[in-house]
C-alpha cells in the first residue's frame, strides 16, 4: 500500500477541533487549568505550529538521538575524559545537573497540561510531543550524572537536589512551579515555551554545547545538543499562542505574562549561567563573557523576534535589566563562593591574576566593586586564615526570586514592604512588582530566612541550616581549585 | 533583654545579612556585631570608628536597640565614620 506524504494527511490527523454540545466549554477547559483570557471556542482553532511533525517522525528522530547520546556515553565511560576536565567546568555541570534534570520532569507536567487543556487540537498535538521530550530530558540528564557517581558523590544531587530545601533549589523550584508545574495551559505557553525556552534555554543550550566541546567535555556537549533540538521544536508553541492573544485584543495580558517570567527567569539564569560562564569555565575556553552572551543572544535575537510580533520590551528593560548585566552575577558568584558549604558543587573562585584582568576588561569597574572584596578574601587564604572565608550567618533572601539580596553599590537598601501584617523583602523594584502583581500565588510561600525565623530550622545555626538543606559533609561545596587561584600560596583544602 | 533579628549591610560589602542582636545592645555593639560578619572577611579593616544608619539617619552610639525605634527585621547599614 503506498505511503501517503505527510502533507496529504497532516491537517486531517491533527485538526480535531469540534464545538461542544453535551458539555460546556468551561467544563472541558476549566479556567484554573486552561485560562481563556476571555478568548473562547473557535478563536483558538487557527492555532498553527510553525514546525510540523508526525508521531512516526517523532519516534524515528528521538530513537536516533537517543542512540547517538547513549553510544557516546558508553564510549566516553571507557576513557579518562572526565578525570582530565578542569575542576571549574566540573562545577558548572554539577550545578546544571542539580538544577535542571528533575525540573525537566516538572516541565513534562506543564506540557501534559497543555496537551490536555490547550485550546486547539494542533496545540495539544505539539504539547504531547513536548511531554515526551521533557520526560526524555529528565531521564537522560539523570542517567548521565548517575554514571559519574563513582567518581564524585556530588553528582547524586542531579536526582536529590529538587527533593531538598537547599536555598538555590528553593529559588529554582519557586520559579519552575510558578512557570509550569502549577500554571494554566495558556500562561504556560507564553511563560515557559515563549519566554523561558525561546528566550533563554534554547539559546543557552546552544552556548553550553559549544563551551562543552571547547573544554573537551564531548559527553555533556552531545547530551545538551540533543536536548536543544527538542527545545527548539517544542518552544514554538509559544508564538502561535501569543499571536492568538494579540489578535484577540489581549496584548496587555500577554505582555504582563512575559514581563513577569522574563524577570524571574533572568534572576535564576544569572545565578546558574552567569557564574558558570564568567568564573567556572576555564579562561582559555571562554569565547565570550556572560554579558556579551546576553547582549548578542538574548537581547538581540530574542527581542528582535519579540518586537516582530508587536510586543514591547519589558517596562524594566533600561532601568533594571540592562544595568544588572554588569554586576548581579558577580555578586551572586561571591555569595555562592563564600557560602560554598551550602551548595552541592565546588565553586571555582575564578579570580587568579589573569582571570581578574579578564573580568576588569569585560566589566570595567569590576576591581573597584568586587576585586577589593576578593583582595581581603585572598589575603585570608594566603595567611592561612581559612576560617575567615566562611560565613557565620545567613544572607537575607528576596521573597520573589529567593536569591540573596545583593546591591550594585554602597548604601542601597533592600525593598521592605508589609503584606497582611507580614514583612517581605525584595531585592529590587521588579521582584516587588512581580510578587505584588499576583500575591495570591506567592503569599503562603516562605523564604529560607522566613523559615529560619519561624523556627523551622533547628538548631538555629548554620549547621542546622545545612542539615535542613540536606547538605551532607561528602557533598558540601569547597573551593574547586584548592585555592590555587591565589597564585603563590597554593593551600591544600582544609 | 531579647533576641532581635535585623537585616544589615556593612558599607562596601555586597550582600544583606541576617544579624541577630539583643534589644539591650547599644549601637556601638550592634555595629561590632554586624562588622564581625563582613570586616576582615570581605571588607578591608580600617582603624576607624563605626556608626549605624537607620532610615537614612545616623544613630547615636550610646542608645540601645530598644530605644532607637528600630523594628525587628528592619534594615540598618553600618559604616566606618
Amino acid at each position: 500500500m503506498p505511503k501517503l506524504q505527510r502533507r496529504d494527511y497532516y491537517d486531517t490527523a491533527r485538526d480535531m477541533n469540534w464545538a461542544f454540545s453535551y458539555v460546556s466549554e468551561d467544563e472541558v477547559f476549566p479556567e484554573e487549568l486552561s485560562k481563556s483570557f476571555g478568548i473562547h471556542g473557535e478563536e483558538w482553532w487557527g492555532w498553527d505550529e510553525p514546525y510540523k511533525l508526525t508521531y512516526r517522525e517523532y519516534v524515528h528522530n528521538q530513537a536516533g538521538k537517543d542512540d547517538g547520546i547513549y553510544s557516546i556515553r558508553s564510549t566516553i565511560a571507557r576513557s579518562n575524559l572526565y578525570d582530565n576536565l578542569d575542576a571549574g567546568w566540573k562545577s558548572a555541570i554539577k550545578a546544571h545537573y542539580g538544577a535542571i534534570p528533575v525540573p525537566e520532569y516538572f516541565a513534562s507536567i506543564g506540557e501534559a497540561r497543555m496537551a490536555r487543556f490547550g485550546r486547539a487540537a494542533a496545540w495539544r498535538n505539539m504539547a504531547a510531543f513536548g511531554t515526551l521530550d521533557e520526560c526524555r530530558h529528565g531521564q537522560a540528564q539523570i542517567y548521565f550524572p548517575y554514571c559519574l557517581l563513582g567518581k564524585d558523590p556530588q553528582f547524586d544531587w542531579a536526582h536529590k537536589a529538587m527533593h531538598t530545601n537547599e536555598w538555590g533549589v528553593i529559588a529554582a523550584r519557586s520559579l519552575f512551579d510558578d512557570m509550569f508545574t502549577a500554571n494554566d495551559a495558556v500562561s504556560t505557553a507564553i511563560q515557559l515555551t515563549f519566554t523561558f525556552e525561546t528566550g533563554f534555554t534554547n539559546l543557552q543550550f546552544l552556548g553550553m554545547a559549544s563551551d562543552a566541546l571547547h573544554v573537551g567535555d564531548i559527553e555533556f556537549g552531545a547530551l545538551i545538543s540533543s536536548i536543544q533540538t527538542d527545545e527548539a521544536r517544542h518552544s514554538q508553541q509559544g508564538e502561535p499562542t501569543l499571536k492568538i492573544m494579540i489578535n484577540n485584543g489581549k496584548k496587555a495580558e500577554a505582555q504582563k505574562l512575559v514581563d513577569q517570567m522574563f524577570w524571574r527567569s533572568w534572576k535564576l539564569f544569572a545565578l546558574l549561567t552567569g557564574i558558570s560562564m564568567d568564573y567556572y569555565t576555564p579562561l582559555e575556553s571562554r569565547t565570550m563573557s556572560f554579558k556579551e552572551f546576553m547582549q548578542d543572544w538574548i537581547c538581540r535575537q530574542f527581542m528582535d523576534q519579540f518586537k516582530d510580533l508587536g510586543m514591547n520590551v519589558p517596562w524594566y528593560w533600561e532601568k533594571h535589566f540592562l544595568p544588572e548585566l554588569d554586576w548581579v552575577h558577580h555578586a551572586y558568584h561571591m555569595g555562592v563562593w563564600f557560602w560554598r558549604p551550602t551548595v552541592w558543587w565546588n565553586p571555582d573562585a575564578g579570580v587568579s591574576a589573569a582571570e581578574r584582568d579578564w573580568l576588569e576588561q569585560k566589566y570595567p569597574g569590576w576591581n573597584d566593586r568586587f576585586g577589593k572584596l576578593w583582595d581581603v578574601i585572598g589575603n585570608n587564604v594566603r595567611t592561612g586564615q581559612i576560617e575567615k572565608t566562611y560565613p557565620a550567618t545567613l544572607p537575607i533572601v528576596c521573597n520573589c526570586c529567593h536569591i540573596p539580596i545583593c546591591s550594585p553599590s554602597i548604601g542601597q537598601a533592600p525593598r521592605i514592604t508589609t503584606h497582611n501584617g507580614r514583612k517581605l523583602n525584595f531585592c529590587c523594584e521588579v521582584c516587588e512588582w512581580v510578587w505584588k502583581s499576583q500575591p495570591e500565588r506567592y503569599e503562603t510561600h516562605l523564604s529560607v530566612v522566613d523559615r529560619f525565623l519561624a523556627g523551622h530550622i533547628q538548631p538555629p545555626t548554620l549547621e542546622g541550616a545545612l542539615q535542613y538543606m540536606g547538605i551532607t559533609p561528602d557533598v558540601a561545596g569547597n573551593d574547586a581549585q584548592g585555592y590555587a587561584w591565589d597564585g603563590a600560596s597554593r593551600l591544600a583544602a582544609e | 533583654m531579647a533576641l532581635f533579628p535585623l537585616q544589615a549591610n556593612f558599607r562596601g560589602d555586597f550582600v544583606v545579612l541576617l544579624v541577630p542582636v539583643d534589644d539591650g545592645d547599644t549601637m556601638s555593639v550592634v555595629a561590632d556585631k554586624v562588622a564581625q560578619h563582613a570586616v576582615g572577611l570581605r571588607v578591608a579593616e580600617k582603624n576607624a570608628s563605626k556608626c549605624v544608619y537607620h532610615n537614612g539617619k545616623e544613630l547615636p552610639s550610646a542608645i540601645t536597640v530598644a530605644q532607637s525605634g528600630i523594628q525587628p527585621m528592619d534594615w540598618i547599614e553600618v559604616a566606618y565614620v
